[in-house]
């Protein structure tokens, strides 16, 4: 042990609020998250492990119709929600762990806020939880343990902070993957590869989900002071906040396949104050 | 910050033809293009708008929102100025480099295009502060880095009226600080904590270490610019800090510690660097007591303390332990040496008590003890300064005439906060 070891791990570093949920709706967890970034200035982890009911999660714009089979999402009242980060289209259900981190820009030292360098440093985080367990490899955008993807990101980032969630498949339902089209704009590494061929589960790599969150607070412990903090406490406050994720309606998508001409919906409006 | 903007400004004065333009003569129109996002991004869908035609913005305010592959990112203004034209409507794809929108700025933000990289591979307007070597890309009239521009607003000045005596006509801190001096703006900090400091004095004899009120603990609070930093740094939850290295000739030192052990007649007394290191520490306390002081954040506050209470790190095979010697400057080498030795005891012996490791107000790290060259310190807080002592080598040094002799070089790492 190194002299500046044990001053270090409690001093000097900037403060990470944690925040742990199970099994909380996504649309809740989307709503919360943007608060915090917002309407806060600390740095939080989430995790919510597990969601229900099964939720179709779109980035902010894309094209409903491209990405999503409707007509099957109509028939067995799937909710669709477009969240306020960019990137594409997940289904998520009890077999998903959320893992998402909001951070002032400040936060990491050297850590500059750009898309491609908050990317590159949380694979580098995750490298460090996932060692021995499977050969883990940021690959484009995507989580991967070899080729096959278990994990998938979106940021937003503002005048002075960042958010960087990731949706992670512990398990997935190969049924639900049937509500999603295959994305025009799809990572090299896919090569047209279908779901089943395409993704893995993160069950078949770690014993437990509880490994997994708690390597996530270790690794995280190297570059902030984590502090469990409850969700009660995260959750006060800023009432007068107006999200803009938002749940697609019946009628919305009824409208999309009238058009046939999918126009994107719910486009974010005016500025959240 | 992210993402400002950088401006074009086409060869011939091109203003804008309509009646607000003409208001202000030396404003001027300028494009402001969609900047670089990341490496292979080579276009970028816009989201909103957060300003309208007409509009008045500030610098650092949010223009709009786009998405780049999985982010969505805010762009923010690079001038103070007025949104003449809108480009791109929400849902279209802007090709990096392409104008997203025009803006009646000041003429005097404005760099001359020819002046400006154009490579599109550079990525445009990023903020000065997260990548200082992009600083060439600031407009010439005010060239200036963030937390210079941060100072001018402090004052409530414009940068515009103050001259640049760095490279390239560049703003300085200085410069402000003169300006504002020149505007009798500078009567509080940051001559304050200077001010204190000079009031303290050396001990002459013995005289003063019998006197408790020299001992005695003295509080500055922070004003003006100081406490606008320290604000904003703690809300950024991150102590500042930077670290200073020295590499410090000793062959006095080592001259000296063998004086001592010649002359030393008592066998349970050990001679080593550490105590003449601990004393030396504590005579520069003496001239720079700001070294020797803690940060209260609630009140804004720095305390200089009265006693150099010096924290020696030690290992044991419980852990790092810090205990303190108490009142250095009261102290002999002989007597430094004996308590030294007395803690070191109590340490391996797990018999420290709390009096022996509390109470610190710097603390001194020897990482020479266990072979290492020089170690990372860090702060252990409420202090304001923690320094790591390397080992003590014997490295070939050049004398005057260009001779290589054998000369003792200890590296000191030093690590303090506030650093005005």
């Amino acid at each position: 042990m190194t002299f500046g070891s044990v001053i270090e791990r409690n001093v000097a570093r900037p403060l990470m609020r944690l925040v742990t949920m199970g099994g909380a709706p996504i649309l809740q967890q989307l709503h919360l998250e943007e608060r915090l970034l917002r309407r806060t200035s600390d740095n939080w982890c989430i995790v919510n492990d597990g969601t229900a009911p099964p939720t179709i999660v779109m980035g902010v714009s894309g094209k409903v119709s491209e990405l999503v089979k409707i007509r099957p999402v109509l028939r067995d009242h799937v909710p669709v929600v477009r969240r306020f980060s960019g990137g594409g289209t997940v289904i998520v259900d009890q077999g998903t762990v959320f893992v998402t981190f909001i951070c002032n820009k400040t936060a990491v030292a050297g850590l500059q806020p750009f898309p491609r360098d908050i990317m590159s440093w949380t694979g580098q985080l995750y490298g460090k939880v996932f060692r021995g367990f499977g050969e883990f490899h940021l690959r484009e955008n995507d989580y991967a343990f070899d080729h096959r993807k278990f994990g998938g990101n979106a940021q937003s980032i503002t005048k002075d902070r960042w958010v960087h969630h990731t949706s992670f498949l512990w398990d997935y339902d190969v049924k639900n993957m049937s509500y999603l089209k295959n994305p025009q704009r799809a990572p090299e590494y896919r090569q047209a590869r279908d779901h089943s061929d395409f993704l893995c589960r993160m069950n078949e790599y770690m014993p437990s989900r509880s490994v997994f969150t708690e390597g996530i607070t270790a690794a995280l412990g190297e570059h902030f002071t984590v502090q469990h903090t409850e969700l009660e406490m995260a959750l006060s406050d800023h009432d007068d906040f107006v999200p803009s994720t938002k749940v697609l309606s019946p009628q919305d998508l009824q409208d999309i396949i009238s058009s046939k001409e999918a126009p994107t919906v719910e486009r974010v409006q005016g500025w959240p104050r | 910050r992210l993402f400002h903007a950088a401006a074009v400004r086409w060869g011939s004065r091109s203003l804008a033809s309509d009646a607000s333009a003409a208001r202000e003569p030396s404003a001027e129109l300028v494009e402001v293009p969609l900047a670089q996002t990341g490496e292979g991004i080579a276009e970028c869908e816009l989201l909103r708008w957060f300003v309208s035609e007409g509009d008045q913005v500030d610098e650092f305010q949010q223009l709009c929102e786009v998405q780049s592959d999985k982010a969505t990112i805010e762009i923010t203004s690079r001038f103070k100025g007025t949104v003449h034209q809108i480009q791109f409507a929400p849902g279209d794809i802007v090709k990096v480099g392409e104008t997203l929108l025009k803006m009646i700025v000041n003429g005097s933000q404005v760099v001359p295009h020819d002046s400006l990289a154009s490579s599109p591979d550079i990525p445009l307007g990023v903020d000065t502060s997260t990548s200082p070597s992009r600083e060439g890309n600031a407009p010439r009239g005010s060239l200036s880095t963030p937390a210079v521009r941060h100072l001018v607003k402090q004052y409530g000045l414009s940068i515009d009226d103050i001259q640049g005596t760095g490279r390239d006509g560049r703003v300085l801190k200085e410069d402000v600080l003169n300006y504002a001096a020149s505007k009798g703006l500078l009567q509080e900090a940051p001559s304050a904590l200077e001010e204190n400091v000079g009031q303290v004095e050396l001990p002459e004899g013995g005289k003063p270490l019998l006197d408790p009120h020299f001992y005695e603990d003295k509080s500055i609070p922070l004003r003006g610019y100081q406490r606008a930093m320290v604000k904003s740094m703690s809300l950024a939850a991150k102590v500042p800090h930077f670290h200073y290295l020295e590499e410090i000739n000793c062959d006095a030192l080592v001259q000296l510690k063998a004086s001592f052990q010649k002359e030393n007649k008592d066998h349970d007394v050990k001679h080593t660097f550490l105590p003449f290191l601990i004393k030396s520490l504590s005579m520069a306390l003496s001239k720079y007591p700001l070294l020797n002081s803690s940060f209260v954040e609630e009140t804004n506050e720095v305390i200089l303390k009265g006693f150099h209470n010096i924290g020696v790190a030690m290992a044991t095979e419980q852990g790092l332990v810090v205990p303190t010697i108490k009142k250095v400057q009261s102290l002999s080498i002989l007597e430094i040496t004996k308590e030294l030795s007395r803690l070191h005891e109590m340490a391996l012996q797990n018999r420290l008590s709390t009096n022996d490791i509390t109470g610190g107000t710097i603390t001194l790290s020897n990482i020479g003890a266990i072979g290492g060259k020089f170690g990372s310190p860090v702060l252990n807080l409420p202090e304001v300064a923690i320094i790591a002592l390397g080992r003590i080598q014997k490295l070939p040094r050049f004398d005057d005439e260009e001779n290589v002799y054998p000369s003792s070089t200890i590296n000191v790492r030093s690590l303090p906060y506030i650093h005005t």
